[in-house]
């Protein structure tokens, strides 16, 4: 039998439509939310650049893990830390995301809103006393219910400071400032002194810099942004300040937290937010820094420190959701956070871990100093960083921030404008 | 009538040839050449069309990355004409079709002519000049952004010679401009090698005969080496227009992600991609954008080519 032109043609089109009709976003295969049958199956393990440092810890905690739930098996895979959320957006969309993803507070909530990730109140509430109520919290978004990933490692820092530039500058480097005014009296000081070639700070206000300021972010029902009022403005004004008088770096606008870092590293700026990974970085690329560095305490108008989250999710369509739950828990218990954080400058969030002698007691070294000085902040830290705030958000307000700076706009303008943007994109996730 | 023509003509042919083997080609014909066009036709298909094809869709739909979109008709073409940061896109890979297409049409047909010609060592400086073609963009944005640095190489020698230092990165206009320059360097080698290329087929006698007339350098460089290159230079003007209305990693790269101080040096390939990756991204409004960004391009060559028939007719 010949074929036709016509048939060839419908044959090329089914060709190619019917393996693109697989591509879509996400598909309907519910998985269980029942964790309470047999730990069994292959699943899938996804983690977030740690593979390069920590290969052999995971090796290990997977082989145990297999050795203990015979019958199961994990296959680990790890992301480079650029790009992550598109590859975990790409792997959403295309239905083909791991059983157990490393997340973060904000990666959760569109996933949670998609219906990928699994209720853990539901799945897994026996052990939620395991961690710090605001550990376990922290996965929580506005406007559900449930929580969507089990709490992993906090993480939080001081502020290191060049005491050297300090001095140049007249002031006493053995007493740094302690509150947003001694900060602004003495970032102003330093560019006076140095005819504005040192400033402070390297960044412009983040939203966890106005969560630390005290301005209220949200509002209780976490349906709109309320970061423009008098406080917010506040702290605008004062940034403004900063920029006109060179106290904050003229590339500011620009910065990116590795900017910022590197820009510390070669003593451009004063201060710079970091955490106990860094001394080590200090000591190995800038010794002349490392000789010269001042530790202080974070600065907040709220009693309260930033801290960062990292959490891991259960995928909701999962095929073993019994086996994912344990596995998930398996890595965040209080005995494995605890061998982790010895491993690498982290911090635990299950409860009571940070009460470890390793975290309480100094040996005199700077590492012990900083460790110590962040567990005992991350007792009553906060996520300043609201869930819901995604990376066009923070985007919209960076660039408004940018517009209050350069003058082109007044403080009150800007921040204004800034929430309007967020609140229209906040709608437009659903 | 037609049809006892056609019957005619059949019997006629199996009269001639015995009619079976003629057939057998004929119905064969319209199927092996889709055979071996097959593959490339499914991956043109698949890379291609097929994302094309989803673009336009998306474009009509209020899409997100995980959440599938309604229909909303032109809704997000409106709301572009309302997006200040469409107007700055727009601006802004606007400007760097004028700033750079110029330099690189006639740039490294300077650059071409100067390395054309066969004398010891050239082949060190042609290679030299080819390098940043090969460079890796990322590679290449970084060691820009180190030199231009507000403590950076230029702006030490800048202040050591009392010129003071210059906000390369911090002003929005001498970042656009920075990132042009950038691009500029790095597409030297490539549109030279064009050029060397339609340089070798110009004749000699030529040059030779317009020498004989009194024509100086910059008289046979009019008369003679612009005339025989100038289909190359269309060329050049057509790839490099639409590579520079597309740009992303030069800007990307200097400016950061937000698109330099105010998000004012975001192009509007950035915002494509700004608007529509990530968890939360909006594949909808981000479609609309590439389709703006598509007409564009397509509008480029076109105009580009057309200038160019004008000029031969």
């Amino acid at each position: 039998m010949p074929t036709s032109r016509r048939t060839f043609a419908a044959a090329a089109l089914a060709a190619l439509v019917l393996p693109l009709s697989a591509c879509g976003s996400g598909n309907d295969d519910s998985g269980s939310s029942d964790a309470s049958g047999k730990v069994e199956g292959d699943i899938t393990f996804q983690t977030w650049n740690l593979k390069a440092n920590f290969k052999s810890y995971f090796d290990g905690l997977i082989a145990d893990f297999e050795k203990q739930y015979p019958g199961t098996h994990v296959k680990w895979i790890d992301q480079p830390a650029e790009g992550y959320a598109d590859k975990i957006s790409a792997d959403a969309a295309g239905g083909t995301l791991p059983d157990v993803v490393n997340v973060s507070p904000d990666l959760v909530a569109p996933l949670a809103k998609a219906g990928l990730a699994l209720d853990l109140d539901k799945a897994a509430a026996k052990y939620k006393k395991e961690y710090l109520a605001g550990a376990w919290a922290s996965h929580q978004i506005p406007g559900m219910t449930g929580t969507y990933a089990f709490p992993w490692y906090l993480n939080t820092g001081p502020l290191f400071y060049n005491k050297s530039l300090f001095k140049k500058a007249g002031l006493d480097a053995g007493s740094p400032p302690k509150t947003y005014d001694e900060l602004f009296a003495d970032a102003l000081q330093m560019a006076k002194k140095s005819d504005g070639k040192v400033a402070t700070l390297a960044n412009v206000p983040t939203i966890e810099d106005f969560g630390r300021y005290g301005v209220a972010l949200m509002n209780k029902e976490g349906t709109a942004f309320t970061f423009n009022d008098a406080k917010g403005v506040q702290l605008l004004t004062k940034y403004k300040e900063l920029y006109d008088a060179k106290a904050l770096d003229p590339q500011a606008l620009t910065a990116t937290p590795e900017s910022s870092g590197k820009k510390f590293l070669t003593e451009a700026v004063a201060m710079n937010p970091g955490s106990a990974l860094d001394l080590g970085n200090f000591k190995k690329q800038a010794p002349n820094l490392y000789k010269n560095i001042g530790i202080t305490d974070q600065i907040t108008s709220t009693g309260h420190v930033n801290m960062y989250v990292m959490g891991v999710m259960v995928n909701s369509k999962t095929k073993h959701t019994p086996a994912a739950v344990a596995f998930a828990h398996y890595v965040t218990d209080a005995e494995h956070q605890m061998s982790f954080a010895k491993k690498v400058a982290i911090f635990p969030s299950t409860a009571g871990s940070l009460d470890d002698p390793y975290f309480t007691k100094e040996d005199g070294t700077d590492e012990t100093r900083v460790r110590v000085a962040a567990a005992k902040s991350l007792k009553t830290a906060v996520n300043y960083t609201p869930v819901l705030f995604s990376e066009q958000m923070k985007t919209a307000l960076r660039n408004e921030v940018a517009k209050a700076l350069q003058g082109k706009e007044s403080p009150k303008e800007a921040l204004d404008n800034a929430v309007k943007q967020c609140n229209t994109l906040l709608a437009q996730q659903g | 009538m037609a049809l006892s023509t056609l019957s005619g003509k059949r019997i006629a042919g199996k009269a001639v040839s015995g009619a079976r083997p003629p057939r057998r080609v004929r119905r064969q014909l319209p199927t092996s050449p889709w055979l071996f066009a097959a593959p490339g036709l499914l991956i043109t298909g698949v890379f291609i069309l097929y994302p094309f094809v989803s673009t336009v869709i998306n474009s009509f739909t209020d899409r997100r990355t995980l959440i599938p979109g309604q229909f909303v008709g032109l809704a997000n073409f409106r709301e572009l004409l309302h997006d200040d940061m469409f107007w700055i896109g727009l601006r802004n890979s606007t400007l760097y079709v004028l700033g750079v297409v110029p330099a690189l049409v006639i740039l490294p047909l300077l650059l071409a002519l100067l390395v054309q010609k066969n004398i010891p060592g050239i082949t060190f400086f042609r290679s030299a000049f080819y390098t940043p073609v090969v460079a890796s963009i990322v590679v290449v944005g970084l060691i820009w952004v180190w030199l231009l640095d507000e403590r950076g190489l230029i702006n030490s020698l800048l202040e050591a010679v009392g010129i003071g230092r210059v906000g390369f990165l911090s002003d929005q206009w001498l970042l656009l401009l920075s990132a042009m320059a950038v691009t500029v360097w790095k597409g030297l080698g490539y549109y030279m090698i064009i050029y060397l290329a339609a340089l070798a087929n110009v004749p000699r006698e030529l040059h030779e005969a317009a020498s004989v007339d009194g024509a100086g350098a910059v008289r046979r460089f009019l008369t003679v080496t612009v005339p025989a290159v100038r289909s190359t230079m269309v060329l050049v003007g057509a790839l490099s227009s639409v590579a520079a209305f597309k740009v992303f990693s030069e800007v990307y790269l200097m400016a950061g992600p937000s698109g330099g101080p105010a998000g004012e040096d975001t192009t509007l390939v950035m915002l494509v991609q700004r608007t529509g990756t990530g968890l939360t991204g909006r594949v909808g409004y981000a479609s609309a954008l590439s389709l703006v960004v598509f007409v564009v391009t397509v509008a480029l060559m076109l105009l580009v080519l057309r200038a160019d028939r004008r000029e031969e007719t």
